[in-house]
């Protein structure tokens, strides 16, 4: 079905590959989540994972992370199959990852200059006049470092989602993890987010995966899109393929048309006999 | 009939995995030994754990020997023994009451409080980002307060038997009048340092290790929602004061019983 987009990027990215997920299978309890899932994150690059609510985009990330083992399958990041590396080994190669939580994440007794601090402060020996500077550039560059000496209780959702933002880039990270980056952003914090994203990305070489279903604000920065729906990947190629799949799942979920393949309702038996039926006071 | 069997299969497997997972998490946890680095971690959970503690089983400690005071006076008197009311408060507490009830006291106050933070970390996703940062959670968290609590439960043991003895001189010496130098010198002659000391405190090592292992243990293994962690609070106070009873007559029949 997406055949046509094989070719798009694919010797490139092939040369480049920072991570590789092959063959994904991953069940929760009776619920298939993912199917044999493909996937190729280039170097340098901002991939974008997007998918309708539900279909996994977080177990992904939480798979690429190593926090959860998939039933067949593999994940190579940098050449090293993540699920089967040493727990210290798992740790190490997680040092060279930042990860942005949807929640934020952050550590509830600390301060925001210390969440900040905290990668700095475990893994590197810099004296404290370098591990201040380096806090105060990554908070100046999220727009916060005037709200340093607040703890994370007193922040709002965004906020905290910024100075999480800043500590997961504050090792200055190869591989990035965005889960939706962009929900719950006022509209100025979100294109600043945006920009912020894809600045870090280019001025670094980073290389990102933001899952999300902001379809507008991450097409903006994407290089490349995997679309993912039923377990499977149901079409990948660069935003401007995307945007001229004629493909009507493809088409209903980037163009956030309401009919569609893709249905709407959680499986329910018709609605005209459920509101007439007389359940005797039952729901 | 079947379905019984069924559920009594399934409840023994998941009972046994989780025994399994509680002892691979303390194996785990028991390596992070305060390090160079977790030295402050450590003395902050001391505070937390230990010290926050005191003010409860101090009180505790002091209502308890000043019934003991009390009761025994009343009971000692009739055959005219109250001379041994020292001997008696002494070996009740350093025994039994003071490594139980203060094992009882830490379970309420230190265990819950351990697995609703430990939960409420692991709900927040906190544990999740740590681990993504390359930090283990088990080291830099769990490790602490494990060594935290199995280090102050003895200490706060200690501070109980003590302030119970003066609850029971301030009742039988002060008020109902037992004599001042009987009181302590049949409570010095009668004590034995390993028998009854030593053995208490034994004790109260077993009680720390157990209640901390149980608290944490409830927090990381939880089911992160606000009635996970509900339940696994209750759970860590429940299985807590459960096995301390349990162990407590375990080892009370291998130290004092025929087993011994």
């Amino acid at each position: 079905m997406f055949d046509n987009y094989r070719d798009v990027d694919e010797r490139d990215v092939t040369d480049t590959t920072l991570v590789d997920v092959e063959g994904l299978h991953f069940s929760r309890g009776e619920n298939e989540i993912f199917r044999g899932v493909d996937l190729r994150i280039p170097k340098g690059k901002i991939t974008a994972v997007m998918g309708p609510s539900g279909t996994g985009k977080t177990t992904l990330l939480k798979l690429i992370g190593g926090q959860l083992v998939p039933d067949a399958g593999r994940v190579c990041i940098d050449g090293q199959d993540v699920h089967r590396l040493s727990r210290r080994a798992l740790f190490r190669l997680r040092r060279r990852m930042g990860m942005l939580f949807q929640s934020g994440a952050l550590f509830s007794d600390l301060n925001v200059f210390e969440n900040v601090a905290f990668p700095l402060r475990v893994h590197t020996d810099l004296p404290e006049a370098m591990v201040r500077d380096i806090v105060l550039m990554k908070l100046q560059a999220v727009g916060l470092r005037g709200a340093r000496n607040l703890s994370p209780a007193e922040l709002s959702g965004g906020m905290a989602r910024r100075v999480a933002l800043a500590r997961a880039v504050a090792l200055d990270p190869e591989l990035v993890l965005y889960d939706e980056p962009f929900v719950g952003q006022d509209p100025i914090s979100m294109g600043v987010l945006v920009q912020l994203i894809k600045t870090v990305n280019q001025a670094l070489g980073l290389t990102a995966v933001i899952v999300s279903h902001d379809i507008k604000e991450t097409l903006s920065i994407a290089d490349y899109v995997y679309i993912i729906a039923d377990g499977q990947v149901m079409a990948h190629g660069t935003p401007q393929t995307l945007d001229v799949n004629r493909d009507a799942r493809v088409k209903q979920f980037v163009h956030g048309e309401p009919d569609g393949p893709v249905p709407f309702h959680y499986p329910a038996p018709d609605f005209h006999r459920d509101i007439l039926a007389t359940g005797g006071g039952r729901p | 009939m079947i379905h019984h069997i069924v559920a009594l299969g399934r409840g023994t497997l998941e009972t046994v995995s989780a025994l399994g997972r509680a002892v691979i998490f303390l194996v785990q946890a028991a390596w992070g030994v305060p390090s160079r680095e977790g030295w402050h971690l450590w003395l902050r959970q001391m505070h937390f754990i230990g010290v926050m503690s005191l003010a409860i089983v101090l009180v505790s400690g002091l209502f308890i020997g000043m019934v003991l005071g009390l009761q025994g006076f009343t009971i000692l008197v009739d055959f005219g023994a109250e001379d041994a009311l020292g001997q008696m408060v002494a070996l009740s507490l350093l025994r039994e009451l003071a490594p139980v009830v203060a094992a009882l006291l830490f379970a309420g106050r230190a265990g819950s409080a351990l697995t609703a933070e430990i939960g409420l970390m692991k709900a927040t996703e906190q544990l999740t980002s740590m681990e993504m940062i390359g930090v283990d959670p088990l080291r830099r968290i769990v490790a602490p307060r494990l060594w935290a609590g199995f280090v102050s439960m003895p200490l706060l043991t200690v501070g109980f038997s003590v302030v119970g003895i003066w609850g029971g001189y301030l009742v039988g010496v002060q008020w109902l009048g037992v004599f001042d130098g009987s009181y302590w010198s049949n409570m010095q002659s009668s004590v034995a340092f390993v028998d009854d000391i030593l053995n208490g405190m034994l004790k109260s090592v077993v009680f720390g290790l157990v209640v901390t292992w149980i608290a944490v243990f409830q927090g990381y293994d939880l089911v992160p929602t606000s009635e996970g962690i509900s339940r696994a609070t209750t759970r860590t106070v429940v299985y807590s004061s459960l096995a301390v009873l349990g162990l407590d007559f375990v080892l009370t029949a291998l130290m004092f019983g025929e087993l011994g």
